[in-house]
């Protein structure tokens, strides 16, 4: 955990490489080449494959529903801004800080502590749950 | 009759409705791929909500390209209530931003799924970065 930073409510980490992003392409059929052609994505900007902002998303998804269970599959909200792309070989960490009771600040950091995803979510009533650790 | 590019599609365009089911297997498909153990924990018929937009994507891509090299920006999403397994749902979409800059269309979609008795089960806005010109092949 960064120095001076909150206390993460949970903590999610996934560990991402080129056949999750390729799993991922299969099951959504977004085949961007962005995501699963690496000579193509060695072309553009990013210099290699990136990881689909969905999958990223549903990362953060599975992190909120262990932070406020039901409550989230039920009445949640999210708002998200994709930073920097997540590549093969990073290790993705799913932070979910507190803010007050239906509240959480979400950001999504690569091995480097960089912000890849930063997101605002509430849940309806009643305060989250404690979660723990869960590595990926 | 080919597809449109989702680039070249102007602001106010609605998406045809499409109606898809949350069939089992692909929703154990989804599970697997993005590694979600905690949601058939809480509940084993419920569907991730970020799994009912993603087949919603999946279905109105049918309508339109996403252009080679598009990307991202942000995404917004409410769940209403709890999506289930086998249960048929409908996905409508619009374009309610379009703008052009240094190459890149820039769009905004906003989408709605509704249940069988059309209330709204998931709803979200995108903002996607187009290339405005495809590489040829």
């Amino acid at each position: 955990m960064r120095e001076g930073s909150p206390q993460a409510l949970v903590e999610l980490v996934r560990h991402l490489d080129q056949g999750k992003i390729d799993r991922y392409a299969q099951v959504s059929g977004d085949h961007n080449p962005l995501h699963v052609d690496p000579a193509f994505a060695a072309r553009s900007q990013f210099g290699g494959t990136v990881a689909h902002g969905m999958l990223l998303l549903a990362y953060v998804s599975e992190a909120l529903a262990r932070a406020w269970g039901r409550r989230w599959l039920e009445g949640g909200r999210l708002r998200a801004r994709f930073r920097a792309p997540a590549r093969p070989g990073d290790a993705l960490t799913v932070r979910v800080l507190p803010r007050g009771d239906a509240s959480c600040q979400v950001e999504v950091l690569d091995g480097r502590g960089q912000v890849l995803v930063s997101a605002e979510a509430e849940a309806p009533s009643s305060p989250p749950q404690k979660g723990g650790d869960t590595p990926g | 009759m080919s597809r449109p590019g989702l680039h070249q599609l102007p602001k106010g365009y609605r998406f045809a409705p499409v109606s898809y089911t949350l069939d089992d297997d692909w929703v154990e498909s989804y599970l697997a791929a993005t590694e979600d153990t905690t949601t058939p924990a809480l509940e084993p018929s419920a569907v991730p909500p970020l799994a009912v937009l993603a087949l919603a994507v999946r279905a109105l891509l049918e309508q339109a390209r996403l252009p080679e090299g598009s990307l991202h920006l942000s995404q917004e999403m409410a769940c209403q209530r709890l999506p289930r397994r086998g249960e048929t749902v409908v996905a409508e979409a619009a374009i309610v931003s379009r703008g052009e800059r240094q190459g890149w269309v820039l769009l905004g979609i906003e989408l709605s799924v509704r249940g069988s008795r059309g209330e709204v089960v998931v709803s979200g806005r995108a903002t996607l970065g187009l290339p405005a010109r495809e590489e040829g092949p």
